[in-house]
C-alpha cells in the first residue's frame, strides 16, 4: 500500500541533503496539488465524536456534491503532534478542529484569516454565534469560526436535594449558599455534596466571579492576587477544610478512572459543575436531576468549553474549506451536534431551536435553556500562544495543593505566579 | 572469553590467504577487489550511518543552538537554550531528578531480584523449566501491554492493594498520588527482572564445577560459595546489564506515556515527568525544537558521564576470566 | 563467551550424575521462594485474562476480579466487529515487522561478514565507529530524523519505521562479525579457489552458514518493531496505518469522555499484541540463547 509509495520529488532530496549535513531551511513548498482531493478535517476526541462529525460531514456531500471531505480522528493527547506535521510539512488540514491553544497557531502565522473570506460568504459571526462569535480572534483578526460553545452548568441530584428540602441551585446562589447546601447533602465517607473544583475551568470561574484574571489585561499572569488566592482558597476548602468535595484519594476509593463526571451518575456526588459531557453518563440514570447556571460570587462569570473550525495557511482549497465551514456551522449542520447528543452547538439559533430544548434522546425534563442563560456572563479566558505550556504549568503548580500539601492558596499561587512569568515573558 | 576469541580471530583470518604467495600482480588486483567489495558489502550501513545518524546529530546540534518552532525559519539564539535549561527552568531539574531517581532503584533492583532468582534457579530444583519459563514470561511481553496491564495492576482497588487489604492495610493510590508514582514504574520495570535471570542463569552454568568441588571440601555453606565463587564469576555479566539498564533506564518514555496519561491524569504525570516525556512535550505540543534538541543533547551528556564512570570503576569489581588464566 | 553454549549442554548432563554441592542444593525454602515468585509474577497476567473474558457490565463498574468469574470467549472475536479496525491494526503490525525483519537480516548479514572477512584500508577505525554508534541514544536523531521524514513525505506512511532497518544496525552488524569470526575461514577459501566472487561466497557458502545468527536477528528486530511505540507514535496519523501496540493504547486514548475505556477489549488487543511474540520466543529460544549471551558478554569489552 504505502510502502510502494517511495516519492522521491525534489523536494525529497533537498531534504536528504539536510540530513547528511547540509542545514538547508524547508524553502520551498511544495507543487500545489489537484483540486479533486478530499478536504483533510483533523478533529480531537472520541467515537461519538467521530459519529457526530461523520454525520455532519454527511449532510454537508449531500448538499453540496462539489466537497469532498476526509475525517480524520486524533487523541487528544496527540492532536498538537500530529497537526503541526501536517501543517509544517506542507499538508496543514483543510478544516481544523481549534480551541484554547488556537493562538499557539495563529501567532505563528499558521492559519488562514478568515474575515475576508467570512465577508465574501455574508457570514456574520456576531450574529450567528453572539459574543463567542469573536472568541478566536487574535490581533483583531478572525482565525476561526465557533462550532460548539457550552457553558460549565451545574448538574444536581434532584432526589438528593428534594430528602434535603433544599432548593434547586440557581445563578443568584453565593458562595455561603452554596457551600451550606454542600454541608447539608454530605453524607460523610458516602456522599459528598460537591465535585468539580480542581480542574482549572472550574476554579477560574471561581477566581474571576470574585474579580480575579489569570492573565491581565497587559498580557501578564496574574495569579497571585488577592482576588484569586481567595477564590482558590474557597474551593481547596471544599476539598479539604469542610469535606464536601472528594479528594483524589476519595475518587481513587470509587474505582479505577473515576472522577467527578462518573461520581455524579453514581450518586456518589450531589452536584456537579462541569460542561456537556456529563449528560452522556447520565441518559440511563434512575433518579432525577437537572442542570442549572453557575452560581455567583462578586459578579456571575463562568467557563465555557468549546471549539472553533479553522484553516490552516497550507490548504490549498481554501475557498472550498471556507464554505465547508458555513455550511458545517449553519443551523442545519448544528442540530446535528445536539441531535447525536454530543455538545452544545455555537449557533445560536440552535441553540434556542426545539430541537435544543427538548432533544429526542433525553427522557427526563432537563432545562436545556441554561445553556443560553450562562452565555450572557461566560468570562473570556486568556488565549495566549503558550496555552498548552501554561496549563501544563498550572497543574504542575498547583498538584500539591490538590493533594491537600500544601493547604495555603496563597503560597501555591506565589509559587505558580514565578513559573507562569518565567513562561509567558512575551506581555502585549 | 570472547573477548579473547574476537581479537584471535580477525588476525587470524587476515593471515590466510597470504601463504600461498602467488604472482604480485595478480594479488594486488585481488586486493583492490577485496577492498572494494568491502566498501560495497558496507555501503548500507555507511549510508545509514551517514543519513540517519551523523547528519540528524549534526543537523540536532545546530538546532539546539535555535529558536526553532517548526513552522518559521529557526533563530540562532547561541546556547541559550542550553542556559535556560540549566539556569531557569525547574521542570527540566526535576525531570533529571525523576529520571535519576527511576534508573537508580529500578536498574540495581532489577539486577538483585534476576541475580538472586538465577541464584535460585541454578539449584538442581525439579521443574525448572517451568519455573523459569514464569519467570521469563512477563518480559516477553510488549511494553506497551505492560503499561495497560499495570494500569489495572496498580488501579486503587486492583490486586495490589487487594494484596494489601489482606493485611488490613490500605494501599496507596499509585497513579494519582505525586510520591507513589515513581514507585509504581519501578514496580513495573521490576516484573521485568527475569530478563537479567535467563542471562546470569545461562552464564552461571558456565562456572566450572570444579570451583565449587573444591570450596566444598573446605567445608564453604552454599552462601559463602555464592559470593566467592559465583557472584565474582558474574561480574562481567552484571556490569554489562549494569550499562544498557542504565541507559535504557534513562530514555524511558511508553511506560510514562501510557501508565500515566497527561490528558487524564496530569498531577500523576507531572510528578513521574522523566527526560524523554519532557522532550516530547517540548517538541511536539510546544513546538519547541531548538529546546528539546538540546535536552536531547543533556540526556545523552548524562548518559555519556554514567558509562564512563560504570568503565572507570570496572577495574575494581569486575572480574574478567582471562585475568586468571 | 562465545563458547560457552556449547558447555552448558555438557554440564546440564553431568548435573543429574553428580551429587549436589551445598551451592546447588534445593532445599523447601528454595522451592517456597521460587513457588510465591512465580505466583507474584503470574499474577498480573491472570488478571489481564480475567478482565479480558470480562462482559462490558464489569467493566463500566470497575468490578474486576483476579480470577476470572465470567467467560466471555468472544470478546476474542468481538474486538475485530467494533469501530476500532483491530484487524487492521494487526495487519499493519505484521507489515512493518516482517519488512523490518527483512532489511536487518539482508543488511546486517553482509555488513557484518564485510566486517569480518575482507580486508580494506580503513576498515578497523569504521569498525570502531560502529561500536561507537551504539552509544547514541535515539532521541538525539528524533527531532532531526524526524524533520527529515517529513520533507521527504514520509509521514503517515510506513516508511520511516521500515526504511532505516535496511541500512542495518551496529548491534546487529556486531552479532554477525563476531558470528563469521568463529566460522573456520577453509570453506570460503576452497571457494574462492573455484573463482567465486565475494558476493558469489556470501550468498552461497556464507549466508546458510549464517542461519542461526540471522534468526537471532530477525528475532531482536521483530521483538523491536511489533513492540515499538514512540516511531509509530511520532509517524503515524490515520488509524488504519496504526499497528497494534500504537492502537491498544489508541483505544483507551480515544474513549468518550466521562466513561471508562473498554478495559476488556483494551486487553484483548494486549494478549494479541503479547501472544507473538510468546511464540517467537518459544519457537526460536535457542537462537536467541546463544547469541543474547555471546553478544551480551562480549559487548562488555
Amino acid at each position: 500500500m504505502t510502502l510502494g509509495r517511495a516519492q522521491f520529488s525534489r523536494r525529497g532530496f533537498l531534504g536528504l541533503g539536510a540530513a547528511a549535513g547540509v542545514i538547508t531551511l524547508t524553502a520551498c513548498g511544495s507543487s500545489a496539488g489537484s483540486s479533486d482531493k478530499p478536504l483533510v478535517m483533523t478533529v480531537w476526541g472520541g467515537d461519538p465524536d467521530r459519529k457526530t462529525y461523520q454525520a455532519r460531514i454527511d449532510l454537508l456531500v449531500k448538499k453540496h456534491p462539489d466537497l469532498k471531505v476526509k475525517l480524520q480522528l486524533i487523541p487528544g493527547d496527540s492532536y498538537p503532534q500530529k497537526v503541526q506535521t501536517m501543517i509544517a510539512g506542507g499538508n496543514g488540514p483543510d478544516i481544523m478542529q481549534v480551541a484554547e491553544s488556537v493562538n499557539t497557531y495563529s501567532s505563528k502565522n499558521q492559519l488562514l484569516e478568515l474575515d475576508d473570506l467570512a465577508q465574501t460568504a455574508k457570514l456574520d459571526p456576531e450574529q450567528r454565534f453572539g459574543p463567542v462569535g469573536s472568541l478566536y480572534t487574535y490581533q483583531d483578526k478572525l482565525y476561526a469560526i465557533p462550532d460548539r460553545s457550552g457553558a460549565v452548568t451545574v448538574f444536581y441530584n434532584k432526589d438528593m436535594f428534594d430528602k434535603k428540602g433544599i432548593k434547586a441551585p440557581t445563578a443568584e446562589w453565593t458562595w455561603d449558599d452554596a457551600l451550606d447546601a454542600f454541608k447539608e447533602l454530605t453524607v460523610p465517607g458516602k456522599v459528598w455534596g460537591y465535585s468539580g473544583a480542581e480542574w482549572f475551568p472550574q476554579w477560574w470561574s471561581l477566581a474571576y466571579q470574585n474579580g480575579g484574571t489569570i492573565i491581565d489585561a497587559n498580557g501578564r499572569p496574574a495569579v497571585a492576587s488577592d482576588e484569586v488566592v481567595e477564590a482558590l482558597q474557597w474551593a481547596g476548602d471544599l476539598v479539604f477544610k469542610h469535606k464536601v468535595v472528594p479528594s483524589k484519594a476519595d475518587y481513587a476509593d470509587m474505582g479505577p478512572d473515576i472522577g467527578g463526571d462518573q461520581a455524579f451518575p453514581n450518586q456518589k456526588v450531589a452536584t456537579h459543575a462541569n460542561g456537556f459531557w456529563v449528560m452522556s453518563g447520565l441518559t440511563k440514570v434512575s433518579f432525577g436531576w437537572d442542570i442549572a447556571p453557575m452560581w455567583r460570587g462578586k459578579k456571575q462569570a463562568v467557563s465555557a468549553f468549546g471549539s472553533g473550525l479553522a484553516i490552516s495557511r497550507t490548504s490549498k482549497q481554501r475557498d472550498k474549506a471556507f464554505k465547508a465551514i458555513d455550511f458545517l456551522t449553519s443551523t442545519e449542520s448544528q442540530a446535528q451536534i445536539i441531535a447525536s447528543g454530543q455538545d452544545v452547538p455555537a449557533n445560536l439559533e440552535v441553540q434556542k431551536s426545539q430541537a435544543f430544548l427538548k432533544p429526542s434522546w433525553m427522557k427526563t425534563d432537563v432545562d436545556m435553556g441554561v445553556f443560553a442563560e450562562s452565555s450572557e456572563f461566560v468570562f473570556r479566558a486568556p488565549f495566549i500562544p503558550e496555552w498548552n505550556e501554561m496549563i501544563d504549568t498550572i497543574s504542575n503548580g498547583l498538584a500539591d495543593f490538590w493533594l491537600g500539601k500544601e493547604r495555603s492558596a496563597k503560597k501555591a499561587l506565589t509559587a505558580l505566579q514565578k513559573d507562569l512569568e518565567a513562561l509567558i515573558k512575551s506581555g502585549a | 572469553m570472547a573477548t579473547s576469541t574476537a581479537p584471535k580471530a580477525a588476525p587470524g583470518a587476515a593471515e590466510k590467504p597470504a601463504s600461498p604467495k602467488p604472482r604480485k600482480q595478480k594479488l594486488s588486483t585481488r586486493r583492490r577487489r577485496e577492498a572494494l567489495s568491502f566498501y560495497l558489502f558496507i555501503s548500507p550501513w555507511v549510508i545509514g550511518f551517514l543519513v540517519f545518524l551523523l547528519g540528524p546529530m549534526i543537523a540536532s546540534i545546530y538546532y539546539s543552538l535555535t529558536d526553532w518552532d517548526s513552522f518559521n525559519p529557526p533563530k540562532w539564539v547561541g546556547f541559550d537554550n542550553y542556559v535556560k535549561l540549566l539556569t531557569d527552568d525547574p521542570v527540566f531539574w526535576k525531570a533529571l531528578w525523576n529520571t535519576f531517581y527511576y534508573a537508580a532503584i529500578s536498574v540495581p533492583l532489577g539486577l538483585v531480584l534476576g541475580l538472586w532468582l538465577a541464584n535460585l534457579l541454578n539449584k538442581q530444583v525439579r521443574a525448572r523449566k517451568l519455573f523459569r519459563t514464569l519467570i521469563y514470561l512477563p518480559t516477553l511481553i510488549p511494553l506497551v501491554a505492560t503499561a495497560m496491564i499495570f494500569r489495572m495492576v496498580l488501579a486503587p482497588n486492583g490486586p495490589i492493594n487487594d494484596f494489601f487489604g489482606l493485611f488490613g492495610l490500605s494501599g496507596p493510590n499509585w497513579l494519582l498520588d505525586g510520591p507513589w508514582v515513581k514507585p509504581a514504574l519501578i514496580l513495573m520495570s521490576a516484573w521485568g527482572a527475569g530478563a537479567a535471570t535467563v542471562l546470569l542463569l545461562a552464564a552461571m552454568k558456565g562456572i566450572p564445577r570444579e570451583l565449587y568441588e573444591a570450596a566444598e571440601v573446605d567445608g564453604a555453606s552454599a552462601t559463602r560459595q555464592f559470593w566467592s565463587i559465583t557472584l565474582p564469576h558474574l561480574t562481567p555479566i552484571i556490569f554489562f546489564n549494569l550499562i544498557m539498564g542504565l541507559i535504557n533506564a534513562f530514555q524511558i518514555f511508553s511506560q510514562v506515556y501510557i501508565l500515566i496519561p497527561k490528558g487524564k491524569n496530569p498531577a500523576g504525570y507531572d510528578a513521574a515527568q522523566t527526560m524523554v516525556p519532557l522532550l516530547f512535550d517540548q517538541a511536539f505540543s510546544y513546538y519547541r525544537m531548538g529546546y528539546a534538541s538540546a535536552i536531547s543533547w543533556l540526556l545523552f551528556l548524562v548518559i555519556l558521564v554514567f558509562t564512563v564512570i560504570a568503565f572507570r570503576t570496572t577495574r575494581r569489581w569486575v572480574f574478567y576470566e582471562t585475568e586468571v588464566k | 563467551m562465545a563458547t560457552l553454549a556449547t558447555p552448558v549442554r555438557k554440564r546440564g548432563h553431568e548435573d543429574r550424575q553428580a551429587p549436589a554441592v551445598r551451592a546447588f542444593r534445593a532445599t523447601p525454602f528454595t522451592y517456597g521462594t521460587l513457588l510465591i515468585v512465580a505466583a507474584i509474577l503470574t499474577t498480573p497476567l491472570v488478571f489481564v485474562g480475567s478482565i479480558a473474558l470480562s462482559s462490558d457490565a464489569t467493566v463500566n463498574n470497575g468490578a474486576f476480579t483476579i480470577i476470572p468469574r465470567e467467560f466471555h470467549w468472544d470478546n476474542f472475536s468481538r474486538v475485530f466487529g467494533t469501530e476500532l479496525p483491530v484487524g487492521t491494526f494487526l495487519l499493519n503490525s505484521v507489515l512493518i515487522s516482517l519488512f523490518s525483519v527483512a532489511g536487518q537480516v539482508l543488511s546486517s548479514g553482509l555488513v557484518g561478514y564485510a566486517f569480518a572477512r575482507l580486508r580494506a584500508p580503513g576498515k578497523n577505525t569504521m569498525f570502531l565507529i560502529v561500536i561507537a554508534t551504539m552509544m547514541i541514544p535515539t532521541q538525539i536523531t528524533m527531532i532531526p530524523q524526524f524533520i527529515l521524514f517529513r520533507d521527504l513525505g514520509w509521514v503517515n506512511t510506513f516508511l520511516p519505521l521500515i526504511v532505516p532497518n535496511f541500512f542495518s544496525n551496529a548491534f546487529n552488524v556486531f552479532l554477525v562479525r563476531q558470528f563469521v569470526s568463529r566460522l573456520p575461514s577453509e570453506l570460503d577459501e576452497a571457494a574462492m579457489m573455484d573463482g567465486l566472487g565475494f558476493f558469489g561466497i556470501y550468498r552461497r557458502i556464507m549466508f546458510p552458514m549464517l542461519r542461526p545468527v540471522l534468526i537471532a536477528i530477525g528475532i531482536f528486530t521483530l521483538t523491536h518493531t511489533w513492540g515499538d511505540f514512540m516511531g509509530p507514535l511520532i509517524y503515524l496519523n490515520d488509524e488504519s496505518k496504526m499497528p497494534l501496540a500504537l492502537g491498544v493504547q489508541y483505544i483507551t486514548a480515544t474513549s468518550q469522555a466521562g466513561q471508562a475505556p473498554p478495559w476488556n477489549m483494551v486487553m484483548v488487543g494486549s494478549i494479541l499484541l503479547a501472544l507473538p511474540m510468546i511464540l517467537v520466543y518459544y519457537l526460536g529460544q535457542k537462537y536467541l540463547y546463544e547469541m543474547d549471551i555471546s553478544g551480551g558478554s562480549a559487548g562488555v569489552k
